[in-house]
């Protein structure tokens, strides 16, 4: 039964093919998706980190149609259906993950941040709520592939700019379109909650980075672009923002007692969060943004995960009544205030935990650096939050708090076999990522950046050495 | 410079005699300024006072003083029994507008800033309104000068006096200073202050030049050489070399800077300070300049609620509780101090400051001579000024009691030895509460009360109608109507008969009757004397307040450096330690060593290797035993921004060699001290890259703490200088308006052209240098050009570039020019396209210094690849890992790890990417950079393997003496908790007063805000949309 290690081997000679046909260092993604897998797939003898019940060493995992059909401990004895062709692949001392989940991005929506031609995360009003991120997501961005490689195979990817930047949709990173790479197009609604510029950073979250930078206080505009008077324009601001929601709680009203009610894309946008299928993702990071965000969204009954919560600490109680979930975005992050403890955003997922707040940890990073997403659950591990609990904050947290936790986050029979194979544990620098399954489908975890470095050793193979 | 004017300067004219002015229009007044002041006691200078004096002066001098002398014939005599006369106080600092010189005009300095010879004489002097304020005050002289520029104009002493037909400032010393300040200039040039320190440089630079080319010239006229051309900035400057330098600091860092330039030009130097200079008062005593003090203190920071208490930080808190001790701590530190009403927002709160000032013991003769003896020293005018000693000008004031307490009322200010009346002895008013007795059968008792000319009349428990009320201080009379005095107003009228009475009449309707009124006192207020009743209701308040003030006054503790939550009070000392038994990773020829010793002594390592080898000496040492930690060398940052005051860009020209980070080392930056938390012990601090060629770069340790900023540089480190290839200096991203070049190939012929031009002068100097002394007395000195001398000193291999840069064709480029001018290249920045040419980077430069895997954010890294550094060292390149962030820095050493992960680099070499490698980048490599036997000992200790996320820096030395453990950080942050519970709560008793806070840290917060925003500065703005 067990004849994996020829597969694996054959599949490299392929990729490796595949790569010399390639033309070089170009600006796209040229690798091919992962192709459809119709046999059965085994991981055999595997270290396999279920995420959610415990670590299962010598575990089988085995998926079928993208769907995990068995993850199963030493013990237990797997039994496929009778004529069942299988893959069978031997993964002795190696590990199954989950794949980990970026939760908060803008991979696929900026090829090139300073090139506005490729940025597509901000939309021209400061309230966009019928922009969705899927539909920009670009499916043969360079930058996919090179995520995908350190095993980062799910990210949120959240629209910015203005106060209501339009909906998050989570993406897996494999497909041929992004219709194909959607897992779900309606995450949420992106509420950046209008705010003072920050006091010490002088950088409001919400503030729209608009014309060259370079003049002094050019980007203390706020998004109401009244930078005379901050605090009546952040008061005005909140004003629309709930006006839009109340009109749009009229308008579905309305159009529930008359179908002639004429069309309002905003209105329709804002739907799902209104009726509670769908949570508002409010960026906040102040303690008075976090108390005031919260209690709007108490106001109109919107569920709520807060997206950033620098100063969630100094609000627990609140967090915990509500029992809102965050996503914090970036543990490497210096302290807001001179005065905080240098390992302020260290230390606040370990703080965090140990106060039963539900979280997960994102990298805060925009698109080109989601591959460092384990090492920002690294240092928070480090600095005092338990490991499990740091892969949890990456794969399970994740998905529940993104609203995919019946598909992804954790290995677990009749969720999409979405997984890594490693030669160690995620969190450590050194880990390798030997092999990827996105929704059952094994993606190439070669990348742009892979095949330039071997283009190049090769130059200097063809020099002469050096003196 | 005209001839007038060069008169004024040498003879310190005062121009009083009436004779020089305009013939009379009409019989003239006689000149009678003779004046015997008789009975006060006179502070003839600070220490000597003279009771019961009299005091003469005539023809506007001082002419005699001494103790119960008669006053001579024909003096007019005035009675100042009870008063006090002070010696007339002494303005150092009074911003006057004068008009630019036209600046087409044939002789104006090209720069516009440059404005030396600008006279506040020729303008309109001190305004009406500040004469009189000043000497409502006690001000009798006051320095004038031009406000506007780097080099802004001399400063004059002129006599606070009312300009009579013909005299309109009266001048006691025409040229008193020159003006200066290190101010910048939005979106021009200098527009940061490193620019506006190297334009000062060379400005005084010139100076000198058109000084000895001057000299050459006076000795023969025919001199051969360059002529400097007209100029009338360089030559006020040039001329007048014994006027100070006086330096408009807008902090206190500002003031060790300004006295750095100062001393190189062998000037000098006064500083104007901002009030904030007790956050490093000994520094600015070591630097001996004397400091013009504002006694302008912060407000009280917003602290209402919780959100903005997040808001303030400490070292705010901390600056508004300690403002006001600015005075005391500069005094205790020997600090030459003059005071300055400048920078009140309302000069007229001078005297309450002043005494708050005063309230920290302060002795009243150091603060008298802070308001006159120094002064007129600082000013050159000694000989006239500051004193009552027979000769000096007689300014002097006449002070009912304690100049120093704000209460004391001046009576009168004598300048020139003309009286001004400021405030006359209050005639005892009517105003208080009377009982009037109207003389009616039976008696009608009146209450009145006069407030102001205003009358207020009861009656029993009624309140009757006051019409036509006119008070003086000697009669009162009103209409008053009211049952008891019968039908219709009763007119009343009464005149004082004693202080205390009035008597008079009223008619009624009924008939005239004698009324007599009597002062209701409140019991107690006799004793008070001398104070009118309307000050009398305020002052139970005020004694309150002053109590509270006193409670609440900070004790005079040192201060931690830099003030704010992680200073430290004093400098750690080097110790003489053997940490026992951990992993030493040496970065050096032995490699890594699982159970190692690390003796250090002195600041230096002792010893480095196996802890078998250990020398016998070691054992007097103390032990730590590190079993179970990494010790590294100390983590150096090859490309760092952080601590660089007020702009990382001087953006304002194309070519900017001339500017120097080490002129603006900021040493308050709390990002140091996270940095050593994450193992830094040295960082290259780079000009950010808006020029192809930017300023000179400078190496400092962490010497976190460190009173002076130029403590913290890196001494025998190589000088560098900060080049950029690409986007950046094209402006491709914004930012271009306009300038040369625009492309990639501009960048290339800009260089070039420089590198020529730099070539030529090296060779015009050396050649005037050669020249024998007689030749060379006959020849005009070629000028001294600092931004050519910077780029001749690359290519005398003198200084190392270290170029920003990243595509492949650029790095090329500069190789290639490298080559071609004979010189090696620092290093390569960022160079993320550096794998695609290392084969030259590895022929023409000391190494590359990359981010590890940072990509993506403009179009010119869309190439870069994580294993950049690994194929570099591969081939044969000397490679670093660098932050250029505050926030990376921290994380050197797992960025050094993906080294590892990307490339397959060795753990030992990779570690050498942040260790040795940027050590040898920046020529430090002879002294850090390894664990090894006689190298400094700057070394951070680690909890686990230190390229791997789950290492913790446990603690950080730099020379030997521990800067940072997590230990210590444990007891700062208790100590910040009390430290901002204690200084909140007092914030919120003060008031909150709203929206105010300490003004200089709204500034630092505002550049701190400024570097975030301003482009190309930074990893964290690179490519900011």
């Amino acid at each position: 039964m067990n004849a994996p290690c020829t597969t694996v081997v054959t599949l490299v000679a392929i990729l490796a093919a595949t790569a010399t046909l390639a033309p070089r260092a170009s600006a796209q993604d040229l690798l091919p998706k992962g192709a459809p897998e119709a046999r059965a797939v085994v991981l055999q003898n595997a270290i396999v980190h279920t995420m959610d019940r415990g670590t299962l060493i010598g575990g089988t995992v085995w998926f079928q149609d993208g769907i995990l059909r068995a993850v199963l401990s030493p013990g237990e004895k797997l039994k496929l259906p009778d004529g069942t062709e299988a893959l069978w692949i031997d993964a002795t001392q190696k590990h199954i993950y989950p794949g980990l989940i970026a939760a908060h991005s803008q991979l696929g929506l900026i090829e090139v941040g300073a090139v506005r031609q490729t940025v597509d995360t901000d939309e021209l009003n400061d309230q966009s709520p019928e922009a969705i991120a899927r539909t920009a997501f670009n499916p043969d961005s360079a930058a996919i592939p090179v995520t995908r490689t350190n095993g980062v195979l799910v990210a949120c990817v959240f629209p910015i700019g203005g106060e209501l930047p339009g909906r998050a949709s989570v993406m897996q990173l494999d497909g041929w379109t992004n219709a194909d790479m959607t897992v779900l197009g309606e995450a949420g609604v992106v509420v950046d909650w209008p705010a003072l510029p920050d006091p010490i950073s002088r950088r409001g979250r919400n503030l729209r980075r608009q014309g060259p930078p370079g003049l002094p206080g050019a980007a203390l505009v706020t998004a109401a672009g009244d930078d005379r008077d901050p605090e009546a324009a952040v008061k005005k601001e909140r004003q629309r923002l709930d006006e839009t929601f109340a009109r749009a709680k009229n308008w579905h009203e309305q159009k529930a007692s008359d179908a002639n009610t004429p069309p309002d894309l905003q209105a329709q946008a804002l739907g799902a969060a209104l009726r509670g299928e769908r949570p508002v993702f409010v960026l906040a990071d102040d303690l008075e943004e976090i108390e005031s965000a919260l209690s709007w969204t108490q106001s109109r009954s919107l569920r709520t995960v807060l997206v950033g919560g620098r100063d969630a600490l100094l609000c627990i109680e609140l967090l915990r009544e509500r029992d809102v979930p965050v996503i914090l975005t970036g543990v490497h992050k210096l302290p807001a205030r001179d005065d905080g403890d240098y390992d302020t955003a260290f230390a606040l997922p370990a703080q965090l935990a140990a106060h039963g707040i539900r979280f997960c940890i994102a990298t805060g990073e925009e698109f080109a650096h989601e591959r460092n997403l384990p090492y920002h659950a690294a240092t928070a591990a480090a600095f005092g939050l338990d490991r499990e609990r740091a892969m949890a904050a990456i794969t399970r947290d994740a998905a529940d708090i993104l609203g995919v936790g019946d598909k992804l986050g954790t290995l677990t029979v009749g969720k999409q076999a979405t997984l890594l194979v490693t030669d160690g544990n995620p969190l450590d620098l050194t880990t390798k990522v030997e092999r990827a399954w996105i929704g059952g489908r094994e993606v190439d975890l070669r990348n742009k950046q892979t095949e330039l470095a071997k283009k190049y050793r090769q130059k200097y193979a063809q020099l002469p050495p050096a003196k | 410079m005209s001839s007038a004017r060069a008169l004024f300067a040498s003879t310190l004219v005062v121009s009083l005699a009436l004779s020089q002015g305009p013939p009379s229009n009409g019989p003239a007044a006689a000149d009678l300024r003779y004046h015997a002041l008789r009975g006060a006691a006179v502070v003839v200078k600070p220490g000597q006072r003279i009771e019961n004096a009299t005091l003469v002066i005539k023809d506007g001098r001082v002419v005699s003083c001494s103790a119960g002398a008669a006053p001579p014939d024909g003096a007019r005599v005035h009675d100042c029994t009870g008063l006090t006369i002070y010696p007339g106080l002494i303005e150092p600092f009074l911003a006057i507008d004068v008009p630019a010189p036209d600046a087409d005009a044939p002789n104006v300095h090209w720069h516009p800033s440059v404005l030396s010879q600008r006279d506040p004489l020729a303008a309109d002097g001190a305004s009406k309104q500040d004469r009189e304020l000043l000497r409502s005050l006690g001000f009798c002289a006051a320095a004038i000068a031009p406000i506007g520029g780097n080099f802004k104009g001399t400063g004059a002493v002129v006599l606070l006096d009312e300009p009579t037909t013909g005299h309109k400032a009266q001048v006691v010393r025409a040229e008193s200073y020159h003006l200066c300040s290190l101010s910048m200039r939005f979106g021009s040039h200098p527009s940061s202050e490193m620019g506006a320190i190297s334009l000062v440089r060379q400005v005084l630079a010139d100076a000198n030049w058109f000084a000895s080319s001057e000299a050459v010239l006076t000795a023969d006229r025919s001199a051969s050489g360059q002529r400097p051309s007209a100029n009338a900035a360089l030559a006020m400057l040039s001329s007048r070399r014994t006027l100070p330098l006086m330096f408009d600091c807008d902090d206190e860092l500002q003031i060790l800077r300004a006295a750095r330039i100062a001393a190189e030009f062998d000037r000098p130097m006064v500083a104007i300070g901002s009030g904030m200079e007790f956050r490093r008062a000994q520094a600015i005593a070591l630097a001996k300049v004397p400091v013009i003090v504002p006694v302008h203190f912060p407000e009280a920071p917003d602290v209402a609620t919780i959100g903005k208490q997040q808001r303030v930080s400490l070292r705010q808190l901390q600056t508004w509780e300690q403002a006001p001790t600015n005075l005391r701590r500069l005094l205790d530190e020997g600090v030459k101090v003059a005071l300055t009403t400048a920078r009140l927002q309302d000069k007229k709160d001078f005297r309450t400051n002043l005494a708050d000032a005063l309230a920290f013991d302060i002795d009243r003769d150091q603060a008298l001579a802070a308001l006159t003896t120094t002064p007129a020293e600082i000013l050159g005018c000694a000989q006239d000024l500051g004193t009552l000693e027979n000769g000096r000008i007689a300014n002097l004031v006449v002070v009912d009691g304690d100049l120093f307490d704000p209460k004391a009322r001046i009576d009168a200010v004598f300048v020139a030895g003309n009286r001004h009346e400021i405030e006359a002895k209050k005639a005892k008013g009517l105003d208080g509460t009377w009982t009037l007795t109207v003389q009616l059968d039976p008696k009608v008792e009146v209450a009145l009360a006069i407030d102001n000319g205003a009358i207020k009349a009861t009656i029993g428990d009624r309140n009757p109608k006051v019409t036509n009320a006119a008070v003086t201080n000697e009669r009162v009379e009103f209409a008053i109507t009211d049952e008891a005095l019968g039908t219709g107003a009763t007119w009343v009228r009464a005149r004082t008969s004693t202080d205390a009475s009035l008597t008079g009449t009223a008619h009624a309707a009924t008939g005239t009757y004698a009324a007599a009124a009597v002062r209701s006192k409140p019991a107690g207020d006799e004793q008070k004397g001398g104070k009118s009743d309307k000050d009398a209701p305020e002052e139970p308040t005020e004694t309150g307040e002053k109590k509270d003030d006193a409670a609440d006054r900070p004790v005079i503790a040192p201060l931690a450096t830099p003030l704010g939550g992680y200073g430290v009070l004093a400098q750690p000392p080097a110790r003489d330690v053997v940490l026992q038994n951990a992993t030493l990773w040496t970065s050096g020829e032995q490699g890594t060593i699982p159970l190692g010793a690390l003796w250090v002594k002195a600041g230096r390592i002792a010893y480095a290797g196996p802890r078998e080898g250990l020398p016998p000496d070691a054992s007097k040492a103390e032990t730590i035993d590190a079993t179970g930690k990494h010790i590294t060398p100390g983590v150096i940052d090859c490309h760092s921004h952080t601590g660089i005051s007020r702009g990382v860009n001087e953006g304002g020209e194309a070519v900017t060699a001339e500017v120097r980070v080490q002129d603006v080392v900021d040493p308050d930056d709390v990002n140091w001290y996270r940095q050593l938390a994450g193992g830094v012990t040295a960082v290259n601090q780079l000009h950010g890259s808006a020029n192809a060629i930017g300023g000179q770069s400078n190496t400092v340790k962490l010497r976190w703490g460190s009173s002076h900023p130029d403590a913290m540089w890196f001494h025998g480190s190589v000088p560098g200088i900060k080049f950029a290839l690409g986007e950046n200096p094209r402006g491709a991203n914004g930012g271009g308006n306009g300038r040369y070049p625009s492309t990639r190939m501009g960048v290339e012929a800009l260089i070039r052209d420089r590198f020529l031009v730099a070539q030529d002068y090296a060779r015009r100097v050396a050649s005037y240098e050669a020249l024998p002394p007689r030749d060379r007395a006959r020849t005009l000195p070629p000028r001294r050009d600092l931004e050519l001398e910077a780029i001749a000193e690359i290519l005398a291999g003198k200084r190392r570039v270290h170029c920003h840069s990243y595509r492949q064709d650029e790095i090329f480029m500069l190789c290639a020019m490298a080559k071609e001018f004979g010189f090696r290249i620092g290093t390569f920045q960022h160079v993320l396209e550096g794998y695609k040419v290392a084969e030259a980077i590895r022929e023409q430069a000391i190494g590359a210094s990359a981010f590890s895997d940072w990509w993506g954010y403009k179009f010119e890294v869309y190439d870069a690849i994580p294993d950049n550094g690994a194929i570099l060292r591969e081939v044969g390149v000397c490679v670093s890992f660098n932050s250029d962030s505050n926030e990376h820095a921290r994380r050197l050493n797992t960025e050094a790890g993906k080294a590892v992960k990307y490339g397959g680099v060795p753990p030992a070499e990779a570690l050498k990417f942040v260790t040795i490698n940027p050590a040898i980048q920046l020529g430090i490599d002879a002294q850090v950079g390894s664990l090894e036997r006689g190298k400094d000992a700057d070394f951070a200790i680690w909890s686990d393997d230190p390229l791997s996320y789950a290492a913790v820096c446990e603690s950080t030395w730099v020379d030997g003496a521990e800067r940072f453990s997590l230990a210590r950080d444990r007891e700062l942050r208790a100590t910040i908790k009390i430290d901002r519970e204690r200084l909140l709560r007092k914030a919120l008793a003060a008031g909150g007063k709203k929206g105010k806070t300490a003004k200089n840290d709204e500034r630092d917060a505002y550049w701190a805000a400024e570097d975030l925003t301003a482009s190309y500065c930074c990893r964290d703005c690179e490519g900011v949309r």
